[in-house]
């Protein structure tokens, strides 16, 4: 046996046994998943109210949304200003905690524990309690803020009754949830081998030295993940908007999704319902196709030879 | 014997720091938790509340007298304990079928080249990308053709099929990938075959990454209510989750009893987040192997 | 891991045989399943299990099983359940789209089974109006099974309080207005009681309008909106307690919201207009204060009397599988539900009013508010329904009137986006619907 043979067959038998592994997700996307996303595509062309029949319309949906819906458009606005913003915000957040929350002191596993609460607590409870904390006249954050406002001579911020505002203190509501990447990225920091922190203290290196240097570096496949995670996860933002604010004031959170649900829920227009979502994944896939290209910054160490 | 001369006041003064920089932690921790627990402190405090002091609203933080008994009634008002039975039976289903499933995948997409790959990987992320709601229908359709109706099927054989893994797939894709070649290659050459490989080296090297997914998919299927309002037809087979929400009425309703039963499904999950933090602690970080 | 693995794998099998339970139906009895919103763990589950259970008991060709959903969970069950042919045989729905329903062919006509049952049903104990909303092609497909009302609370001991009695309680606008005045409590800059509003509870623009005799559609369903009546009307409610900002106003009104708290029942207003629920909450509440209820005022004596009110529709599913068992059982079950002794058990089990009128007034016998809105219940009138906007009244409506109440357009403004929307919806409706 010639070793080029033997290379090609090897290749072959990867090449099977690569799609043995992936065969029970194949396998559940197949049989499970096809049938619904057909008939959501198909949705997508017809009227449907989800009672009587559906009837063939062709493009129309996708004509009526793209040129006369005004609250397409705003909607989608909207998202775009929360994808941007949240995401990276997520991030930054997430990765802070994890660092903070990373260092070997008594008690970690209580804070650690502590932090990741808000995750855990009902939604009825936290959306009381953000409502109560946001209020801008009697809310406790505007009570703490009460002396900055006083020095600056200002108004008291009106959060989420204020359509300027609105958006990023959903947004700011959100990161209280920021212990669920948090976990991921103190996973990612335990894969980190101890022998490069030994070898960069011998070399002298602090805390912030080795965080830059080792742990950021380490950290870029679950910093990647949570990236493209965050934008397929804020383009469908809802429940959020939908629990406190009712997409208000003045439609101003009033997100994609969030008209996506009412023209199925309130509209009962499944096919139009069904056209938004498919012209979201192909927007969403194209932003993801195009943020996969970061890759090539993510530091693998299994990639590494 | 002149260099630990040299060296302890210098070791004295890193102690000292460590003291200092510890306690400063310890005051930035604490100040940042109260933020954090405060909801569970609102949640804990309406869970004790009686119904004349629900009424005030906000102008009453603290219950006056603690109810207590409003844990009993809400344990007592519903079947807990067969909600309970069926909520874990889904969940532990769940969890091993996520896990099962995600792990091979993300096997495949880390370490394996096979044909498609790349284009598979893009087809996983855009099953995220499709709003569940618009194939709900077609969903709860197909599973009335099986004749999966009246049965706890809809919510269980999914998972093992990578049905809502897509997520997970892509996390442990990074951690997999994070893990040395010089490891597989060397099992190969030692005469391994990618099954060994995958459990003997892969996932106990990624105790973090699978508690981590084992934690997530807890949460998902223990705190999910929709899915079996939607796909489970038998009132028997009901979760506590489902259960719970018959506390709320159309005009408000027992809020009191609402949050204690809510403090009590959150328990298993903080318990379960707390044992698999300490993975975390503990790590593997690979001490056999020089990078 | 490995170890973990088959140890859930095993826990999980065990207690999925565990979990295996006998089936313990009546098997020779045909089953009819019914859905309702009193899941177990409610306070009107015992109540609802005995109805069932004594109809069960009273027969012995059917065996109706009864399946509780939450309030808020039931209209996602139901429609899942409609849309996919495995509704119930019979269970509940909102009575003013049934005719969307009818049309489609899912529910049976109920006019044809009482033609062949005449005496089954009592049908001059219901309302008319609501008995329309019911009709498709001057057939009834639902029937109407409970009613709302939307009355004027008032709370006495606060009019006592400031030297008011039972003898002033508004009637027309101006008068509302005077009375209100003289309730309002403010500290400092805080508002501590309010005399009323007429944008707190329930009350509602388009109830407001509908006084007038001004809707937001004519008779083909074009948006109006337009006439200076249409902006009189908002601007009037806009400009009620123009003496607070809006911001006293909403933190006033936000106090009370937080755990969803009604202001009338916390006593913060001294008048409220709200829906009969409001009763029940205060009831359940154990609340100690002394309070009437009474019609909504009206602009002027030419006002008409009329208050938004809706309700329930019990129907019968055709999942289109031939089942006549099932229906010949539903409509038993249909005939029980409807019955004068039975609509009474169901008012004193969920609080509610129900269609029976002859019932209603034999529960409220002696009681003075329930008597009261009862006396409304016939003032009623349900919002039209209107296909290319369901929710012409929330969803599409809320947006532009709050935007008006914070002042950031004026009331002509806002009304005039509204109906540039509701215009928009319309041609794009008709552009999906060419037949």
């Amino acid at each position: 046996m010639s070793k080029a043979t033997t290379v090609t067959k090897l290749k072959k038998q990867e090449n099977l046994i690569g799609y043995l592994f992936a065969s029970p997700w194949l396998f559940g996307l197949i049989v499970l998943g096809i049938f619904p996303i057909f008939m959501s595509l198909f949705f997508s062309f017809t009227n449907y109210n989800m009672i009587s029949a559906p009837t063939i319309v062709g493009f129309k949906n996708y004509e009526i949304l793209f040129t006369n819906d005004d609250l397409f458009w705003k909607s989608l606005g909207n998202t775009i200003y929360h994808v941007v913003i949240a995401v990276p915000l997520g991030i930054v957040v997430g990765v802070g905690l994890a660092l903070l929350l990373n260092n070997k002191i008594r008690g970690m596993g209580v804070y650690r524990t502590l932090f990741y609460l808000p995750n855990v607590v009902s939604v009825v409870a936290m959306t009381l309690l953000w409502l109560w904390l946001f209020q801008p006249n009697f809310g406790l954050i505007n009570e703490l803020f009460k002396p900055l406002y006083d020095l600056f001579d200002m108004e008291p911020l009106g959060w989420y009754l204020d359509q300027k505002l609105s958006k990023l203190t959903l947004i700011l509501m959100g990161l209280w949830t920021a212990g669920g990447s948090m976990v991921i990225y103190l996973a990612a920091m335990q894969d980190i081998p101890v022998t490069l922190y030994e070898s960069a203290e011998i070399d002298g290196a602090g805390w912030l030295k080795k965080t830059i240097y080792i742990t950021l570096p380490l950290m870029t496949p679950s910093i990647f993940f949570n990236f493209i995670m965050g934008l397929i996860g804020s383009f469908q933002v809802f429940t959020i908007a939908y629990i406190m604010t009712s997409g208000g004031p003045s439609r101003s959170t009033y997100y994609y999704a969030y008209y996506l649900f009412d023209k199925m829920m309130i509209d009962k227009a499944m096919g139009m319902a069904s056209a938004m979502a498919w012209i979201l994944l192909v927007m969403v896939l194209i932003v993801t196709i195009f943020a996969l290209r970061l890759n090539k910054y993510v530091f693998y160490l299994g990639d590494e030879s | 014997m002149t260099e630990t001369v040299l060296k302890r006041p210098k070791y004295r003064s890193r102690k000292r720091r460590r003291i200092i920089v510890h306690s400063v932690l310890h005051i930035v921790l604490v100040l940042c938790s109260f933020v954090f627990v405060f909801p569970f402190l609102w949640m804990l405090f309406t869970a004790l509340k009686t119904p004349a002091e629900l009424l005030k609203g906000i102008s009453v933080f603290f219950p006056a007298e603690p109810q207590w008994q409003n844990f009993v009634s809400a344990v007592q008002k519903i079947p807990f304990f067969m909600y309970l039975k069926n909520s874990l039976i889904i969940v532990l289903s769940v969890m091993t079928g996520t896990i099962f499933s995600a792990t091979t995948a993300a096997y495949a997409f880390a370490k394996l080249k096979w044909k498609g790959r790349d284009k598979w990987f893009i087809v996983m992320l855009a099953t995220m990308m499709l709003p569940i709601q618009v194939i709900l229908i077609p969903t709860f359709v197909m599973y009335s053709w099986i004749g999966w109706l009246g049965t706890r099927l809809p919510m269980i054989v999914p998972a093992f099929f990578g049905g809502g893994a897509a997520f997970y797939i892509f996390l442990l894709r990074q951690f997999f990938k994070g893990i040395p070649k010089e490891m597989t290659e060397s099992a190969i050459i030692d005469g391994a075959n990618h099954w060994q490989i995958f459990t003997k080296i892969m996932l106990p090297l990624s105790k973090p990454a699978i508690m981590t997914v084992a934690l997530f998919t807890f949460m998902g299927a223990w705190n999910d209510y929709f899915g079996p309002l939607i796909f489970l037809s038998n009132p028997d087979h009901w979760t506590l989750a489902l259960g719970l929400r018959s506390f709320q009425t159309q005009y408000g309703g027992q809020y009191n009893l609402m949050m204690a039963a809510s403090i009590l499904i959150m328990l298993p999950t903080l318990i379960l987040f707390f044992l698999a933090q300490k993975t975390f602690i503990e790590g593997i970080k690979f001490t056999g192997i020089k990078g | 891991m490995k170890k973990l693995l088959l140890f859930l794998i095993a826990l999980s099998a065990s207690i999925a045989i565990l979990g295996c339970d006998g089936n313990t139906e009546e098997q020779e009895k045909i089953q009819i399943d019914f859905w309702h919103m009193s899941p177990v763990g409610s306070e009107s589950y015992t109540g609802t299990k005995d109805i069932i259970n004594a109809f069960n008991d009273s027969q012995d060709t059917y065996f109706v099983k009864g399946t509780g959903y939450g309030f808020w969970d039931y209209w996602d069950k139901i429609a899942v359940a409609i849309s996919s042919r495995t509704a119930p045989d019979i269970g509940f729905s909102t009575i003013d789209d049934v005719p969307i329903r009818a049309e489609a062919g899912v529910l049976y006509n109920i006019s044809d089974l009482i033609a062949s049952d005449p005496d089954g049903i009592d049908i001059d104990e219901l309302y008319q109006s609501q008995l329309d909303f019911a009709t498709y092609e001057d057939d009834l497909y639902a029937l109407p099974f409970s009613a709302t009302t939307r009355v004027l609370y008032y709370n006495l001991d606060m009019f006592e309080a400031a030297g008011l009695t039972e003898a002033d309680v508004p009637t027309t606008w101006s008068e509302l207005e005077t009375v209100a005045k003289l309730l309002d409590v403010v500290e400092g800059d805080e508002i501590q009681q309010l005399g009323f509003d007429p944008t707190y509870g329930n009350a509602t623009y388009h109830g407001w309008l509908w006084q007038t005799g001004l809707d937001f559609f004519d008779d083909d369903l074009n948006p109006t909106l337009n006439t200076q009546g249409h902006i009189d009307v908002l601007q009037w409610m806009i400009d009620f307690n123009s003496e607070y900002s809006r911001s006293q106003l909403t933190a006033f009104g936000d106090a009370n919201a937080m755990l969803g708290i009604n202001p009338f029942a916390g006593e913060r207003v001294a008048m409220i207009v709200e829906v009969d629920g409001l009763y029940q909450i205060i009831k359940n509440a154990g609340a100690t204060f002394n309070y009437g209820v009474t019609q909504i005022p009206v602009p002027d004596e030419d006002g008409i009397r009329v208050n938004w009110g809706s309700g329930f529709s019990v129907e019968m599913y055709d999942n289109g599988k031939g089942e006549d068992d099932q229906k010949a059982g539903a409509w038993e079950f249909l005939k029980y539900l409807m019955s004068y002794d039975v609509q009474m058990e169901l008012a004193e089990v969920n609080g509610w009013i129900m269609a029976h009128q002859g019932a209603m007034e034999t529960v409220a016998e002696g009681n003075p508010i329930l008597e009261r809105l009862l006396e409304e219940v016939a003032y009623a009138v349900d919002k039209r329904y209107v296909p290319y906007a369901p929710s012409w009244h929330g969803n599409d409506w809320q947006p532009y009137y709050s935007q008006a109440l914070e002042g950031e357009l004026s009331a002509a403004e806002a009304l005039e986006a509204a109906r540039n929307n509701y215009l928009q919806k319309k041609a794009n409706w008709e552009a999906t619907h060419q037949d």
